[in-house]
């Protein structure tokens, strides 16, 4: 178990995307240990999406490796990832429309399940246990998120923290050793923005869970991450602890472009 | 004060007199536009009709209102409309007396619109004549067209309650007609509001929670329904209880329907109710039901001499065979529902399914060959929506190329089955002969028939042993919920497939030697090898051209899919030497004997169809729940998503298509089976449009809608089959409708209520898990 511990749970080397001309990631490496919150930062443009997408399998990068607990992911399929392990949430929600919220949870839930097809069709005594325990394992989730009241309400009717919370929930539903989330606190008010904080925190301290985090709001990023990644037109322009990342002179430009030492540090606690 | 008063009247029935001079106009302008002004038989449909849609839109709009408004405004709404259409049937009669012709105008109107409309050539559509150019005058004797049209609703054709004319006709007939119509419909309506049309459950239990009088009246409709078929049709030499008159043929159909269809209302609307019936009670009520059912179609089999079964010896019907056939049904639904009834929250489900599948049953016994022709066309266009309601309202892919499954399953089981021998026209065989008279093919086939009944017996038995072997260790890649071991690997894969194909060829080389293989597929009819090849074939299809369209999406999915239909159906068309080109597979056989009677192979034809549809909607059913119906819904709602959330895609894809292929290759089989004779122009694209708009108009994932949709658009049709040429127009047109005021379809799927059993599931697990922990 202490080996586990030690092994980085992802490890990214000299990772390169290209969209014609345009270098997206340029050589990035990155490495994530166990149990620990990890933030990506940059401005708009730096390739931090793109970078997400490359490890979630929707990019295949043209260059570098990606490896998940040793393993090389890069050129599987999203399905093929997500079942060796990583789940994601999306910039702009992605609920399953026309389904209700238990649905959605209960659609994440599909890796951990065996159920064929003829199974379903006879229900025999496995499959009516496996589906039953789907349903308690969704709803445990919606009590966790605490959105177990709304359970059977169309996804897409949820007010709009809610809906971050579920999409939250459905990708905590796949079991994920390492959890992705982009920009969680986009469009929120500062309370729901603090209890998301909370939340991730949460993830980590219970759910012994790893977490990479693409987010805009220094205050959540500064006051959460164990690490701090800062990207600039796709490269990797600092990285470590956010008390390091924040006198970086080098991301101060990148944020302000401007010179360094004239500006207060403490813009970016904002 | 008295003005005030009626004004105050007035405002209560504005509603139903707006909707009612509405639908007078409509009616008007359907008269001058060529509908048949005899109002008889069929015009009298489409006036119901109209009244009809009038009502329930007039239902919708006052959902909330009390019953009395209801009422009052559906009596204006008939007796408004009927006042419109006499108003105007008798000054354009007055016109047409005094020799202004009133309808040149209309004929104009007609023959253009309804043309650039449905493309049906001017002349096929009016054949009467036209005024002669130079003269203005009408040929001699021709002068059709300018005879006035009247009212003609005779009282001596009108109903009937048993020998006694309601004489109900004439202007009073008319009126009191369509305010009948409209108070029905409006209440119907109003009825299934109240009972259905929420998406949400939880909203119409509670409509009807409290309201026993509702609640009962779901429940019997269907059983009411069957009553009113019962005594509408003449059964042995006595005279039918209540005539219908000359239209008796179509409003009996029109009752089978309203049967199946408040089934399905009824089946959806009634949820466990609060009265505690004992189960005794419950079983006592069902049961009665059961034995009343029963013994209708007992005393019609044994007291009409309806036989409904035939052997070889008794082509025209065996008494014993059917007697106890009818017996046999009856003692299956009682011991069902003795069995099921013991959870007590059941009874309304399994009171309605008793009913309603009795009365299906039934059903094909009172109605005659034209009857049970219609129905089993709506009940193969059920299967197709079925199975292409996995493909498209399940798994979200578009496919206009349905009908190329359906004609695989057709054309496999007329290749297996036909004896015909084409004859050329120099009077000597051609050579093409099918598999029917071919020892080779046959025996090919029943090989296969073997190798799919063992491969099957083979996998599932290798698996549970594989299964066996592997719960002592779990698999450590990914937890899974319950314990349950991995999927098998490729190598156990490997190994089931060779071990499978091993036993079939072992098996049928044991029949083959032994000489067993010609006692069994000797006596097999080709129908059943039929069946099993043909959806084979079907669902092999289905997965091979599934292939190249996996990455397609929207428009360019439909284009593909609709070349691949073509290419299917002009394959058949011409490769003469092999399908018999547009000549078609003529001769194919039927799962009876040769000289059965036609009533009786039109009964069997029909139950084999209504077998098919439900077995397919209770495989649509099932599969919808379990996890690769959640895998389906996510992949409709959003491909990506469902990618990253672990679900693959070409799996889940091939498979809804391989499933939805099957269904049609069912389908298709059937449908050979009851025509005998098929050709390439059965399977153009049309029928591929029909099936997607039933789907669309029934409701996109939704059985019960899919089975109305089918007979919306096909049953309805076949009703008012004087009116063919407008059927095109009258499609357009529903489309449009049901897009713009009911996008989700007729009956669509409610969203599944959850929540209850997923807190009390969470409950029962949470102390299981903090042991494990």
């Amino acid at each position: 178990m202490s080996h586990e511990t030690e092994r980085p749970i992802l490890e990214a080397k000299g990772v390169t995307k290209r969209f014609g001309g345009l270098v997206a990631v340029g050589n990035l490496d990155l490495t994530i240990k166990r149990n620990q919150i990890a933030s990506v930062i940059g401005p708009n443009g730096a390739g931090k999406t793109t970078f997400f997408n490359c490890i979630s399998g929707f990019y295949h990068p043209e260059e570098g490796e990606i490896r998940f607990l040793g393993q090389q992911i890069q050129g599987l399929r999203p399905d093929q990832i997500a079942h060796k392990g990583i789940t994601r949430t999306y910039q702009n929600i992605h609920l399953f429309t026309g389904m209700t919220v238990l649905e959605n949870v209960m659609v994440g839930i599909h890796l951990s399940l065996r159920s064929t097809p003829l199974a379903a069709l006879l229900r025999n005594p496995l499959n009516l246990q496996e589906e039953n325990a789907v349903l308690a394992k969704a709803y445990d989730l919606l009590d966790f998120v605490e959105l177990d009241d709304q359970a059977d309400m169309l996804a897409t009717n949820l007010a709009y923290g809610s809906q971050r919370r579920l999409e939250i929930a459905r990708a905590l539903a796949s079991d994920p050793r390492l959890l992705l989330l982009d920009e969680p606190t986009a469009g929120m008010n500062p309370q729901e923005t603090e209890a998301t904080t909370n939340f991730i925190r949460r993830l980590r301290d219970e759910r012994d869970m790893t977490i990479l985090l693409i987010e805009h709001d220094m205050s959540v990023v500064m006051n959460i991450s164990d690490q701090v990644t800062v990207l600039d037109y796709g490269r990797k322009i600092s990285e470590g602890t956010p008390q390091h990342v924040q006198k970086d002179p080098l991301v101060l430009e990148a944020y302000l472009g401007t010179s360094a030492d004239k500006v207060d540090v403490g813009l970016l606690d904002e | 004060m008295l003005q005030a008063s009626i004004r105050r009247f007035l405002d209560t029935i504005r509603s139903g007199l707006n909707t009612g001079f509405v639908a007078g106009l409509v009616i008007v302008f359907l008269i001058l536009l060529g509908i048949p002004v005899e109002i008889e038989n069929i015009a009298l449909f489409s006036l119901f009709l109209v009244v009809t849609v009038a009502a329930v839109s007039l239902a919708r709009r006052l959902r909330e209102k009390p019953w009395t408004n209801l009422i009052k405004n559906s009596l204006a709404l008939g007796a408004a409309a009927a006042l419109i259409v006499l108003l105007f049937m008798s000054l354009i009669n007055r016109w047409q007396a005094r020799g202004i012709d009133v309808k040149q105008y209309f004929d104009k109107v007609n023959a253009q619109t309804v043309y650039l409309l449905s493309g049906v050539p001017e002349e096929e559509l009016f054949a009467n004549p036209t005024r002669d150019p130079l003269t203005g005058e009408y040929p001699e004797g021709e002068a059709l067209r300018t005879s006035p049209m009247r009212l003609t609703f005779e009282k001596e054709n009108g109903l009937r309650l048993f020998k006694l004319n309601l004489r109900i006709g004439g202007f009073y007939g008319f009126l009191l007609l369509l305010i009948l119509v409209s108070v029905v419909s409006a209440i119907l309506t109003r009825l299934t509001i109240q009972a259905e049309l929420g998406r949400y459950r939880q909203q119409m239990s509670a409509a009807l929670s409290g309201n026993a009088i509702a609640h009962w009246v779901i429940l019997l409709l269907p059983l009411l329904f069957f009553l009113l078929l019962w005594i509408s049709v003449p059964l042995g030499n006595r005279e039918p209880i209540l005539s219908l008159g000359s239209s008796a043929q179509e409003l009996q159909l029109m009752i089978s329907f309203g049967i199946i269809l408040w089934g399905l209302v009824a089946l959806r609307a009634v949820q466990p109710s609060d009265w505690n019936l004992s189960y005794y009670t419950q079983v006592g009520i069902v049961l009665s039901a059961v034995a009343v059912l029963t013994g209708l179609g007992l005393w019609h089999v044994m007291g009409d001499k309806m036989y409904f079964l035939a052997t070889s010896d008794d082509p025209n019907g065996s008494r014993n065979i059917s007697i106890a056939a009818m017996i046999t049904i009856g003692l299956i639904a009682a011991a069902v529902n003795l069995w099921s009834l013991r959870s007590s929250r059941r009874f309304e489900t399994q009171f309605t399914s008793t009913t309603v599948a009795l009365a299906l049953l039934l059903m094909p016994l009172y109605l005659d060959q034209f009857q049970n022709s219609v129905l089993a066309k709506v009940g193969i266009y059920v299967l197709l929506g079925l199975g292409l309601n996995i493909v498209i309202g399940y798994a979200g892919i578009l496919n206009l190329g349905y009908v190329a499954f359906f004609a695989m399953g057709a054309y496999t089981y007329a290749f297996l089955s036909s004896d015909q021998q084409q004859i050329g026209q120099d009077g000597k065989p051609t050579g093409l002969k099918f598999a029917g008279n071919d020892d080779m093919v046959m025996q090919i086939a029943g090989w296969m028939t073997i190798a799919a009944v063992v491969s099957l017996v083979v996998v599932v038995i290798g698996l549970r042993m594989w299964r066996q072997r592997q719960t002592t260790r779990i698999s450590e890649a990914r937890p899974t919920l319950i314990n349950l071991p991995e999927r098998p690997s490729g190598g156990v894969t490997l190994l089931l497939t060779a071990v499978a194909i091993g036993t079939s060829v072992a098996v049928a080389l044991v029949l083959q030697n032994s000489g067993l293989y010609k006692d069994i597929f000797g006596r097999v009819s080709p129908f059943f090898i039929g069946l099993i090849v043909g959806v084979l074939v079907s669902a092999i299809t289905g997965i091979v051209l599934c292939i190249p369209v996996l990455r397609l999406r929207g428009d360019y999915l439909a284009i593909v899919t609709l070349g691949f239909a073509e290419i299917i159906r002009l394959m058949f068309n011409n490769l003469r030497d092999y399908t018999g080109g547009p000549q078609g597979v003529l001769q194919i056989p039927r799962p009876l004997p040769d000289n059965a009677s036609g009533t009786i192979t039109n009964i069997v034809m029909l139950y084999l169809v209504f077998l098919g549809a439900a077995l397919v909607a209770f495989f649509s059913a099932r599969l919808r729940q379990g996890r690769i119906g959640r895998a389906w819904n996510a992949v409709r709602s959003d491909e990506d998503i469902a990618q990253s959330m672990g679900i693959d895609l070409v799996q889940t894809k091939l498979l809804a298509f391989a499933i939805g292929a099957a269904f049609a290759g069912l389908g298709g089989m059937l449908f050979a089976a009851r025509q005998r004779n098929i050709f390439p122009n059965d399977f153009d694209l049309s029928v591929s449009i029909e099936v997607l708009s039933l789907v669309i108009i029934g409701g996109m994932g939704s059985i019960p809608g899919v089975i109305m949709g089918a007979i919306a658009l096909i049953g309805i049709p076949e009703v008012l089959r004087e009116l063919e040429t407008y059927r095109i127009l009258v499609f357009g047109a529903l489309l449009v409708v049901m897009v713009i005021i009911r996008p989700t379809g007729l009956l669509p799927m409610p969203l599944p209520q959850l929540r209850e059993r997923a807190e009390s599931l969470a409950k029962q697990f949470k102390p299981k898990r903090e042991e494990q922990a």
